[in-house]
Protein backbone atom coordinates (compact mmCIF):
# COMPACT_ATOMS: atom_id res chain seq x y z
CA UNK A 1 0.00 0.00 0.00
CA UNK A 2 1.30 3.45 -0.95
CA UNK A 3 1.99 5.85 1.90
CA UNK A 4 0.08 9.10 1.46
CA UNK A 5 2.43 12.07 2.04
CA UNK A 6 -0.12 14.81 1.40
CA UNK A 7 -3.49 13.78 0.16
CA UNK A 8 -6.21 11.31 0.89
CA UNK A 9 -7.23 7.76 0.30
CA UNK A 10 -10.18 5.43 0.54
CA UNK A 11 -9.59 1.74 1.07
CA UNK A 12 -12.26 -0.79 0.18
CA UNK A 13 -14.85 1.92 0.84
CA UNK A 14 -18.53 1.20 0.44
CA UNK A 15 -21.15 3.92 0.85
CA UNK A 16 -24.80 3.00 1.18
CA UNK A 17 -27.42 5.73 0.97
CA UNK A 18 -31.17 5.01 1.12
CA UNK A 19 -30.48 1.25 0.98
CA UNK A 20 -28.53 1.66 -2.27
CA UNK A 21 -24.79 1.11 -2.63
CA UNK A 22 -23.49 4.31 -4.19
CA UNK A 23 -19.80 3.34 -3.87
CA UNK A 24 -18.78 -0.33 -3.96
CA UNK A 25 -15.48 -1.39 -2.40
CA UNK A 26 -13.65 1.60 -3.82
CA UNK A 27 -9.92 2.01 -3.26
CA UNK A 28 -8.41 5.28 -4.44
CA UNK A 29 -5.30 7.18 -3.46
CA UNK A 30 -4.87 10.84 -4.37
CA UNK A 31 -1.63 12.74 -3.90
CA UNK A 32 -0.18 16.15 -4.76
CA UNK A 33 -1.19 17.51 -8.15
CA UNK A 34 -4.49 17.40 -10.01
CA UNK A 35 -6.61 14.27 -10.05
CA UNK A 36 -9.74 14.20 -12.20
CA UNK A 37 -12.73 12.07 -11.33
CA UNK A 38 -14.65 11.29 -14.49
CA UNK A 39 -17.88 9.44 -14.96
CA UNK A 40 -21.42 9.82 -16.26
CA UNK A 41 -24.26 11.39 -14.27
CA UNK A 42 -25.20 9.32 -11.25
CA UNK A 43 -22.02 7.24 -11.36
CA UNK A 44 -20.91 8.22 -7.83
CA UNK A 45 -18.49 11.12 -8.47
CA UNK A 46 -20.08 13.37 -5.85
CA UNK A 47 -20.26 10.58 -3.28
CA UNK A 48 -16.60 9.73 -3.88
CA UNK A 49 -15.62 13.34 -3.13
CA UNK A 50 -17.94 13.49 -0.13
CA UNK A 51 -16.44 10.25 1.16
CA UNK A 52 -12.94 11.71 0.82
CA UNK A 53 -14.16 14.82 2.68
CA UNK A 54 -15.64 12.70 5.46
CA UNK A 55 -19.14 13.95 4.75
CA UNK A 56 -20.75 10.54 4.29
CA UNK A 57 -20.38 7.57 6.63
CA UNK A 58 -18.63 4.52 5.21
CA UNK A 59 -20.59 1.28 5.54
CA UNK A 60 -17.29 -0.54 5.06
CA UNK A 61 -13.64 0.36 4.51
CA UNK A 62 -11.67 3.31 5.79
CA UNK A 63 -10.62 6.81 4.90
CA UNK A 64 -7.24 8.41 5.50
CA UNK A 65 -6.51 12.08 5.07
CA UNK A 66 -3.41 14.06 5.85
CA UNK A 67 -4.09 17.70 6.59
CA UNK A 68 -7.17 19.89 6.35
CA UNK A 69 -9.69 19.48 3.53
CA UNK A 70 -11.52 22.14 1.54
CA UNK A 71 -14.63 20.66 -0.06
CA UNK A 72 -16.80 22.77 -2.37
CA UNK A 73 -19.87 20.95 -3.55
CA UNK A 74 -22.50 21.49 -6.23
CA UNK A 75 -23.87 24.47 -4.37
CA UNK A 76 -21.75 27.38 -3.04
CA UNK A 77 -22.19 26.52 0.68
CA UNK A 78 -22.42 30.21 1.63
CA UNK A 79 -24.87 31.28 4.34
CA UNK A 80 -27.65 33.57 3.15
CA UNK A 81 -27.95 36.71 5.24
CA UNK A 82 -24.17 37.13 5.22
CA UNK A 83 -22.12 38.93 2.60
CA UNK A 84 -19.58 37.11 0.46
CA UNK A 85 -16.79 38.72 2.47
CA UNK A 86 -18.36 37.73 5.82
CA UNK A 87 -18.79 34.15 4.65
CA UNK A 88 -15.16 33.87 3.57
CA UNK A 89 -13.96 35.55 6.76
CA UNK A 90 -15.91 33.00 8.79
CA UNK A 91 -14.29 30.06 6.98
CA UNK A 92 -10.78 31.54 7.20
CA UNK A 93 -11.09 32.40 10.91
CA UNK A 94 -12.54 28.99 11.70
CA UNK A 95 -9.38 27.42 10.30
CA UNK A 96 -7.28 29.87 12.28
CA UNK A 97 -6.11 31.53 9.08
CA UNK A 98 -5.50 35.06 7.89
CA UNK A 99 -8.38 37.17 6.54
CA UNK A 100 -6.28 39.88 4.95
CA UNK A 101 -6.24 38.31 1.50
CA UNK A 102 -10.01 37.93 1.24
CA UNK A 103 -10.81 41.29 -0.35
CA UNK A 104 -8.08 40.78 -2.97
CA UNK A 105 -9.24 37.24 -3.73
CA UNK A 106 -12.86 38.32 -4.15
CA UNK A 107 -11.77 41.16 -6.44
CA UNK A 108 -9.65 38.75 -8.47
CA UNK A 109 -12.67 36.49 -8.85
CA UNK A 110 -14.79 39.43 -10.09
CA UNK A 111 -16.93 39.80 -6.98
CA UNK A 112 -15.14 42.91 -5.69
CA UNK A 113 -18.03 45.34 -6.16
CA UNK A 114 -20.52 42.93 -4.63
CA UNK A 115 -18.47 41.53 -1.75
CA UNK A 116 -20.50 43.48 0.83
CA UNK A 117 -23.90 42.48 -0.50
CA UNK A 118 -25.73 39.56 1.16
CA UNK A 119 -25.09 36.50 -0.98
CA UNK A 120 -28.79 35.97 -1.70
CA UNK A 121 -28.63 39.16 -3.80
CA UNK A 122 -25.83 37.78 -5.98
CA UNK A 123 -26.37 35.76 -9.15
CA UNK A 124 -25.67 32.02 -9.15
CA UNK A 125 -22.42 32.67 -11.05
CA UNK A 126 -21.29 35.34 -8.58
CA UNK A 127 -22.05 33.05 -5.64
CA UNK A 128 -20.04 30.31 -7.32
CA UNK A 129 -17.11 32.71 -7.87
CA UNK A 130 -17.24 33.81 -4.23
CA UNK A 131 -17.22 30.17 -3.11
CA UNK A 132 -14.29 29.32 -5.38
CA UNK A 133 -12.30 32.25 -4.00
CA UNK A 134 -11.93 30.02 -0.92
CA UNK A 135 -9.37 28.03 -2.89
CA UNK A 136 -7.09 31.06 -2.48
CA UNK A 137 -8.16 32.28 0.95
CA UNK A 138 -7.96 28.93 2.78
CA UNK A 139 -4.52 27.50 2.19
CA UNK A 140 -5.38 23.88 2.91
CA UNK A 141 -3.39 21.02 1.34
CA UNK A 142 -6.37 19.07 -0.05
CA UNK A 143 -8.98 20.61 -2.36
CA UNK A 144 -12.07 18.63 -3.37
CA UNK A 145 -14.12 20.44 -6.02
CA UNK A 146 -17.35 18.97 -7.30
CA UNK A 147 -18.33 20.24 -10.77
CA UNK A 148 -16.67 23.59 -10.02
CA UNK A 149 -17.29 24.97 -13.53
CA UNK A 150 -21.07 24.93 -13.07
CA UNK A 151 -22.63 28.44 -13.31
CA UNK A 152 -19.33 30.02 -14.43
CA UNK A 153 -19.02 32.12 -17.58
CA UNK A 154 -15.90 31.90 -19.77
CA UNK A 155 -13.98 34.46 -17.69
CA UNK A 156 -14.83 32.62 -14.50
CA UNK A 157 -13.84 29.29 -16.03
CA UNK A 158 -10.49 30.76 -17.09
CA UNK A 159 -9.93 32.11 -13.61
CA UNK A 160 -10.71 28.68 -12.16
CA UNK A 161 -8.27 26.94 -14.54
CA UNK A 162 -5.57 29.40 -13.41
CA UNK A 163 -6.38 28.74 -9.74
CA UNK A 164 -6.22 24.98 -10.29
CA UNK A 165 -2.88 25.25 -12.08
CA UNK A 166 -1.49 27.45 -9.29
CA UNK A 167 -2.70 25.07 -6.57
CA UNK A 168 -1.15 22.16 -8.43
CA UNK A 169 2.14 24.03 -8.83
CA UNK A 170 2.10 24.83 -5.09
CA UNK A 171 2.10 21.10 -4.38
CA UNK A 172 -1.48 20.97 -3.14
CA UNK A 173 -3.66 17.96 -3.83
CA UNK A 174 -6.57 18.95 -6.05
CA UNK A 175 -9.37 16.51 -6.87
CA UNK A 176 -12.03 17.63 -9.34
CA UNK A 177 -15.16 15.71 -10.25
CA UNK A 178 -16.47 16.62 -13.67
CA UNK A 179 -17.92 14.89 -16.68
CA UNK A 180 -16.74 17.62 -19.03
CA UNK A 181 -13.80 19.99 -19.54
CA UNK A 182 -11.34 17.79 -21.45
CA UNK A 183 -8.82 20.68 -21.39
CA UNK A 184 -8.11 19.73 -17.76
CA UNK A 185 -6.57 16.47 -18.93
CA UNK A 186 -3.36 18.36 -19.74
CA UNK A 187 -3.08 19.62 -16.15
CA UNK A 188 -4.01 16.31 -14.51
CA UNK A 189 -1.50 13.88 -13.03
CA UNK A 190 -4.05 11.14 -12.62
CA UNK A 191 -7.60 10.28 -13.52
CA UNK A 192 -10.15 8.12 -11.79
CA UNK A 193 -12.97 6.69 -13.87
CA UNK A 194 -16.09 5.88 -11.93
CA UNK A 195 -19.16 4.04 -13.14
CA UNK A 196 -22.00 2.57 -11.13
CA UNK A 197 -20.06 3.10 -7.92
CA UNK A 198 -16.92 1.27 -9.02
CA UNK A 199 -13.74 3.29 -9.47
CA UNK A 200 -10.76 2.45 -11.64
CA UNK A 201 -7.58 4.36 -12.41
CA UNK A 202 -7.95 5.72 -15.96
CA UNK B 1 -9.90 27.35 23.89
CA UNK B 2 -10.02 26.72 20.14
CA UNK B 3 -13.38 24.97 20.56
CA UNK B 4 -14.81 27.97 22.41
CA UNK B 5 -13.49 30.32 19.71
CA UNK B 6 -15.09 28.22 16.98
CA UNK B 7 -18.41 28.10 18.86
CA UNK B 8 -18.28 31.90 19.14
CA UNK B 9 -17.59 32.17 15.39
CA UNK B 10 -20.60 29.99 14.53
CA UNK B 11 -22.79 31.99 16.94
CA UNK B 12 -21.63 35.30 15.48
CA UNK B 13 -22.28 34.07 11.94
CA UNK B 14 -25.78 33.05 12.99
CA UNK B 15 -26.57 36.34 14.76
CA UNK B 16 -25.34 38.34 11.77
CA UNK B 17 -27.63 36.40 9.45
CA UNK B 18 -30.52 36.76 11.91
CA UNK B 19 -29.94 40.53 12.09
CA UNK B 20 -30.23 40.84 8.31
CA UNK B 21 -33.08 38.34 8.00
CA UNK B 22 -34.92 38.66 11.35
CA UNK B 23 -37.85 36.46 10.29
CA UNK B 24 -37.28 34.07 13.20
CA UNK B 25 -37.36 36.78 15.89
CA UNK B 26 -40.29 38.62 14.32
CA UNK B 27 -42.32 35.41 13.95
CA UNK B 28 -41.57 34.38 17.54
CA UNK B 29 -42.50 37.75 19.11
CA UNK B 30 -45.65 38.02 16.98
CA UNK B 31 -46.60 34.47 17.97
CA UNK B 32 -46.31 35.26 21.70
CA UNK B 33 -48.24 38.54 21.39
CA UNK B 34 -51.09 36.93 19.42
CA UNK B 35 -51.30 34.03 21.86
CA UNK B 36 -51.50 36.34 24.90
CA UNK B 37 -54.23 38.41 23.22
CA UNK B 38 -56.20 35.31 22.25
CA UNK B 39 -55.83 33.87 25.73
CA UNK B 40 -57.45 36.87 27.40
CA UNK B 41 -60.24 36.82 24.81
CA UNK B 42 -60.91 33.11 25.16
CA UNK B 43 -60.70 32.59 28.93
CA UNK B 44 -61.56 36.13 30.00
CA UNK B 45 -59.27 38.71 31.64
CA UNK B 46 -59.77 37.42 35.20
CA UNK B 47 -58.52 33.89 34.45
CA UNK B 48 -55.87 35.15 32.02
CA UNK B 49 -54.37 37.35 34.76
CA UNK B 50 -53.94 34.41 37.13
CA UNK B 51 -50.18 34.03 37.76
CA UNK B 52 -50.20 30.28 37.02
CA UNK B 53 -52.20 30.61 33.78
CA UNK B 54 -50.21 33.59 32.47
CA UNK B 55 -46.92 31.84 33.24
CA UNK B 56 -48.01 28.58 31.57
CA UNK B 57 -49.10 30.37 28.44
CA UNK B 58 -45.89 32.40 28.28
CA UNK B 59 -43.69 29.29 28.48
CA UNK B 60 -45.77 27.31 26.00
CA UNK B 61 -45.56 30.23 23.60
CA UNK B 62 -41.82 30.50 24.17
CA UNK B 63 -41.36 26.76 23.56
CA UNK B 64 -43.12 27.05 20.20
CA UNK B 65 -41.20 30.25 19.45
CA UNK B 66 -37.97 28.31 20.09
CA UNK B 67 -39.05 25.66 17.62
CA UNK B 68 -39.93 28.35 15.05
CA UNK B 69 -36.63 30.20 15.46
CA UNK B 70 -34.53 27.01 15.42
CA UNK B 71 -36.22 25.64 12.33
CA UNK B 72 -35.81 28.98 10.55
CA UNK B 73 -32.13 28.96 11.49
CA UNK B 74 -31.59 25.49 10.01
CA UNK B 75 -33.76 26.23 6.94
CA UNK B 76 -31.35 29.05 6.19
CA UNK B 77 -28.44 26.63 6.57
CA UNK B 78 -29.97 24.19 4.11
CA UNK B 79 -30.22 26.81 1.36
CA UNK B 80 -27.09 26.56 -0.79
CA UNK B 81 -25.81 23.75 1.50
CA UNK B 82 -24.34 26.26 3.95
CA UNK B 83 -24.63 23.68 6.74
CA UNK B 84 -22.33 21.35 4.83
CA UNK B 85 -19.83 24.20 4.55
CA UNK B 86 -19.56 24.23 8.36
CA UNK B 87 -19.66 20.45 8.79
CA UNK B 88 -16.80 20.05 6.30
CA UNK B 89 -14.54 22.28 8.41
CA UNK B 90 -12.19 20.66 10.94
CA UNK B 91 -14.11 20.70 14.24
CA UNK B 92 -17.18 22.01 12.43
CA UNK B 93 -19.56 19.32 13.68
CA UNK B 94 -18.69 20.00 17.30
CA UNK B 95 -18.82 23.78 16.98
CA UNK B 96 -22.15 23.73 15.18
CA UNK B 97 -24.20 22.61 18.19
CA UNK B 98 -22.56 25.01 20.63
CA UNK B 99 -22.76 27.91 18.19
CA UNK B 100 -26.39 27.32 17.36
CA UNK B 101 -27.38 26.96 21.03
CA UNK B 102 -25.45 30.10 22.00
CA UNK B 103 -26.93 32.24 19.21
CA UNK B 104 -30.46 30.90 19.72
CA UNK B 105 -30.19 31.54 23.46
CA UNK B 106 -29.29 35.17 22.77
CA UNK B 107 -32.17 35.47 20.29
CA UNK B 108 -34.59 33.82 22.72
CA UNK B 109 -33.56 36.04 25.63
CA UNK B 110 -34.51 38.97 23.39
CA UNK B 111 -37.78 37.27 22.41
CA UNK B 112 -38.53 36.40 26.05
CA UNK B 113 -37.86 39.95 27.26
CA UNK B 114 -40.02 41.52 24.52
CA UNK B 115 -42.69 38.79 24.77
CA UNK B 116 -42.65 38.93 28.57
CA UNK B 117 -42.98 42.71 28.60
CA UNK B 118 -45.88 42.44 26.12
CA UNK B 119 -47.55 39.85 28.36
CA UNK B 120 -47.15 42.04 31.44
CA UNK B 121 -48.59 45.08 29.64
CA UNK B 122 -51.38 43.31 27.78
CA UNK B 123 -52.53 41.35 30.85
CA UNK B 124 -51.80 44.24 33.24
CA UNK B 125 -49.83 41.90 35.53
CA UNK B 126 -47.83 43.08 38.52
CA UNK B 127 -44.52 41.42 39.38
CA UNK B 128 -43.83 40.84 43.07
CA UNK B 129 -40.20 39.70 42.64
CA UNK B 130 -38.74 41.16 39.43
CA UNK B 131 -35.17 39.90 39.97
CA UNK B 132 -36.38 36.39 40.75
CA UNK B 133 -38.55 36.51 37.63
CA UNK B 134 -35.55 37.57 35.54
CA UNK B 135 -33.47 34.70 36.95
CA UNK B 136 -36.21 32.12 36.25
CA UNK B 137 -36.73 33.43 32.70
CA UNK B 138 -32.98 33.42 31.94
CA UNK B 139 -32.45 29.88 33.24
CA UNK B 140 -35.66 28.69 31.60
CA UNK B 141 -34.55 30.08 28.24
CA UNK B 142 -31.12 28.46 28.66
CA UNK B 143 -32.63 24.96 28.64
CA UNK B 144 -34.89 25.46 25.61
CA UNK B 145 -32.63 25.67 22.52
CA UNK B 146 -30.35 22.74 23.43
CA UNK B 147 -33.06 20.11 23.16
CA UNK B 148 -34.81 21.77 20.19
CA UNK B 149 -31.54 21.93 18.23
CA UNK B 150 -31.06 18.19 18.85
CA UNK B 151 -34.55 17.45 17.52
CA UNK B 152 -34.19 19.71 14.49
CA UNK B 153 -30.88 18.04 13.59
CA UNK B 154 -32.43 14.58 13.96
CA UNK B 155 -35.31 15.58 11.64
CA UNK B 156 -33.19 17.71 9.31
CA UNK B 157 -33.54 15.66 6.13
CA UNK B 158 -37.17 14.72 6.64
CA UNK B 159 -39.87 16.42 4.61
CA UNK B 160 -42.30 16.28 7.54
CA UNK B 161 -39.88 17.97 9.96
CA UNK B 162 -42.24 20.90 10.62
CA UNK B 163 -44.66 18.42 12.21
CA UNK B 164 -42.07 16.07 13.63
CA UNK B 165 -39.93 18.55 15.58
CA UNK B 166 -42.70 19.65 18.01
CA UNK B 167 -43.72 16.00 18.48
CA UNK B 168 -40.12 15.07 19.34
CA UNK B 169 -39.32 18.15 21.41
CA UNK B 170 -42.40 18.81 23.52
CA UNK B 171 -42.49 15.55 25.53
CA UNK B 172 -38.83 16.04 26.47
CA UNK B 173 -39.51 19.66 27.37
CA UNK B 174 -42.47 18.92 29.67
CA UNK B 175 -40.41 18.80 32.92
CA UNK B 176 -38.60 22.00 31.93
CA UNK B 177 -41.89 23.74 31.04
CA UNK B 178 -43.44 22.68 34.36
CA UNK B 179 -40.44 23.99 36.31
CA UNK B 180 -40.35 27.26 34.34
CA UNK B 181 -44.09 27.81 34.77
CA UNK B 182 -43.99 27.13 38.51
CA UNK B 183 -40.92 29.32 38.95
CA UNK B 184 -42.45 32.19 37.00
CA UNK B 185 -45.72 31.88 38.87
CA UNK B 186 -43.84 31.93 42.19
CA UNK B 187 -41.90 35.05 41.16
CA UNK B 188 -45.08 36.81 40.04
CA UNK B 189 -46.91 36.03 43.29
CA UNK B 190 -44.03 36.78 45.70
CA UNK B 191 -42.83 33.28 46.68
CA UNK B 192 -39.06 33.85 46.75
CA UNK B 193 -38.09 30.39 48.03
CA UNK B 194 -40.29 28.65 45.44
CA UNK B 195 -38.87 30.79 42.61
CA UNK B 196 -35.28 30.02 43.62
CA UNK B 197 -35.96 26.29 43.98
CA UNK B 198 -37.47 26.08 40.51
CA UNK B 199 -34.60 28.20 39.16
CA UNK B 200 -32.13 25.62 40.48
CA UNK B 201 -34.02 22.86 38.75
CA UNK B 202 -34.06 24.84 35.50
CA UNK B 203 -30.29 25.20 35.70
CA UNK B 204 -29.99 21.42 36.10
CA UNK B 205 -32.20 20.89 33.02
CA UNK B 206 -30.04 23.29 31.02
CA UNK B 207 -26.89 21.35 31.93
CA UNK B 208 -28.45 17.95 31.19
CA UNK B 209 -29.94 19.04 27.84
CA UNK B 210 -26.66 20.65 26.78
CA UNK B 211 -24.67 17.50 27.61
CA UNK B 212 -27.21 15.40 25.64
CA UNK B 213 -26.86 17.76 22.68
CA UNK B 214 -23.07 17.77 22.76
CA UNK B 215 -23.13 13.96 22.73
CA UNK B 216 -25.78 13.40 20.07
CA UNK B 217 -25.49 16.23 17.55
CA UNK B 218 -22.03 15.55 16.02
CA UNK B 219 -23.04 11.91 15.37
CA UNK B 220 -26.53 12.86 14.19
CA UNK B 221 -25.11 15.28 11.64
CA UNK B 222 -23.01 12.52 10.09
Amino acid sequence: MRTVQSGASLHDATVVLDDRAILRAVTVVVGPGLTLVRGPNGSGKTTLLRALAGLVPLARGDRRVSGDVLYIGHRPMLLRGLTARENLEFFARFRGGDTRGIDGALRAWGVGEDMDRPVEHLSAGERRRAALARVETERVPLLLLDEPFADLDEAGANRLRQAIARARDDGRTVVIATHAHPELDELAMAQIAIDEGTATAA
Amino acid sequence: MIAAYRIALVARRELRAERRQPDGVVAAVTFIAVLVLLESLVVGPQVARDAGVAAALFWLALAFATILATMRSFDRELEDDALEGVVALPGGRDALFGGKVLSLTIVLVLVAVVGGALSLVLLNLSVALPLHLLLVVLLGVLALPAIVVVDVVLALRLRARAALVPILALPVLVPQLVAATRGTSAALSGDAVGALSWAGLLFAFAVVYTVIGLTIVPAAIE
